[in-house]
């Protein structure tokens, strides 16, 4: 949908460059991420695995941004980690501490009634 | 702590890993960013073995690297978000290096180093550009690089100290109001610098160093300034009376727009004699002229040609921005007078009713 509105404003208005969509789409998504990622971490998984769950529900994420953001996350108290060896190769394996799923809860509820607002708003447009 | 880089030099992810830990910076959880980068594109390589069935070949490994990123992107991205001049910061280091670099360094190369480097040139003044310009470039970055520097260093300290919470609402300045009132402060500093300017203007002849610096010993006053030197003096002493009345009735709204319109029209008055007394003098030389004990050099007589042009350039802009300011001073009083009639016509039609 948002993309649709996106590339409608695009065609219509003429002017704005495919770098603003970009930009946009990337701004959209940052905030999903992370409840997408908080989502997945709710089974234990290390990086690649978790990487590789994401993209294939069509939320692709580099190294460069999860890596980080799973960092971040931990230091804020939502994720725990563990070292531990598997398959011969020492893995950093993720999963969502207790307060983790509370702000989890929080997050999807908040994330429903923006949707219940934006769907709102687009009908009444 | 993990293993992170394993002894075979020819494995390329290694190398590579290698090349992201040299950009990262020096935290303490770099390793463990590095082993997990690592264990990422082992994960990724084992699995693409295992579609085609065999080890990977150097090409597709380096494929593989290169999708990934070069390892100073990488590094970029897993490192830190760091700025040197934060979004809070940068308005005022822009609006200050723009102050520094185009209204303080560019004018003062203009009017008092490019000067100076043609009076010493002994007639090669192409050189003398060629210098200057050369001297301009680096001191701009000289400049540049100091404010820089200072705005990096108050970004580092101001978010250690969290002057932003220090920021108190209540301590904000109270809305101008639509009427004028002249500014106290202002006045207060106009006269001071008055006293100090009219104090400076009265040593002047005896002590002329004081504007021509060394070019004293073999410089003097153009006979011009006898004509020129008491209507200077007399309108320095109007402007400090400005100020002082400014000061002493801060209720006469209408005085200080009214009185720096009059002062402009005065000073603008009297450089149009002077550049009229100027353009009359048959010796070239009307502002400064040598000393009698040098005036066969040649070397000091291009020096007095440049001054002279120097200080006809200045008066020349002083007459030109006047114009502008008396232009919009007329304009700011026309709209003062403006407002001041529609107050008057609203208070008389509430008081009717």
């Amino acid at each position: 949908m948002y993309h649709t509105v996106c590339v409608t404003y695009y065609m219509a208005n003429g002017t704005a460059s495919p770098e603003v969509l970009e930009n946009l789409k990337l701004e959209l998504r940052r905030g999903c991420l992370i409840v997408a990622v908080l989502a997945q971490l709710r089974t234990e998984q290390y990086g690649y695995t978790l990487r590789k769950a994401l993209a294939d529900d069509g939320l692709a994420i580099d190294e460069g941004t999860l890596y980080p953001l799973l960092r971040r996350l931990e230091t804020q108290g939502l994720l725990v980690s563990q070292w531990r060896e598997e398959d011969k190769r020492n893995k950093r394996f993720y999963r969502l501490s207790k307060p983790g799923e509370k702000i989890l809860t929080q997050l999807l509820e908040e994330w429903q009634n923006i949707n219940t607002s934006l769907n709102k708003i687009l009908q009444e447009a | 702590m993990n293993k992170i880089f394993s002894r075979n030099p020819n494995d390329l992810v290694d190398r590579y890993l290698q090349a992201v830990h040299f950009w990262l910076p020096k935290s303490h959880r770099q390793e463990d960013l590095i082993a997990e980068l690592g264990e990422d594109l082992r994960s990724q390589i084992e699995e693409k073995e295992s579609v085609l069935g065999h080890p990977l070949e150097a090409a597709e490994m380096a494929a593989i690297l290169k999708q990934c990123g070069s390892p100073m992107m990488v590094a970029g991205r897993l490192g830190p978000k760091r700025h040197l001049i934060g979004p809070p910061l940068f308005p005022i280091y822009e609006f200050v290096l723009k102050m520094v670099l185009l209204w303080i360094l560019v004018p003062v190369f203009i009017f008092i180093v490019g000067p100076v480097n043609l009076a010493n040139a002994g007639g090669d003044w192409g050189s003398a550009v060629v210098s200057t310009l050369a001297s301009l470039w680096s001191g701009l970055f000289i400049a540049a690089g100091i404010v820089t520097l200072v705005f990096a260093i108050v970004e580092r300290t101001s978010a250690q100290v969290g002057a932003e919470c220090k920021w108190d609402p209540l301590k904000l300045p109270p809305v101008r109001k639509d009427e004028r009132k002249p500014s106290m402060l202002k006045a207060v500093c106009e006269l001071g610098f008055g006293c100090f300017g009219l104090v400076w203007l009265l040593l002047l002849p005896h002590y002329p160093f004081m504007i021509l610096g060394p070019a004293a010993l073999f410089l003097k006053a153009a006979p011009l300034w006898h004509t020129f030197y008491i209507p200077v003096l007399l309108l320095s002493t109007l402007g400090l009376l400005r100020s002082a009345v400014t000061l002493a009735r801060p209720q006469w709204t209408w005085f200080p727009p009214l009185s720096q319109l009059l002062h402009s029209a005065l000073t603008l008055i009297l450089l149009s004699y002077l550049i009229h007394a100027v353009t009359r003098t048959p010796s070239g030389y009307p502002f400064v002229v040598l000393k009698d004990a040098v005036r066969d050099s040649r070397h000091y007589i291009q020096i007095a040609a440049i001054v002279n042009i120097s200080i006809l350039i200045s008066v020349a802009s002083t007459w030109l921005g006047l114009c502008i300011a008396a232009i919009v001073q007329t304009w700011e009083f026309l709209k003062y007078l403006r407002k001041r009639n529609s107050h008057a016509h609203r208070a008389a039609s509430v008081s009717a009713q």
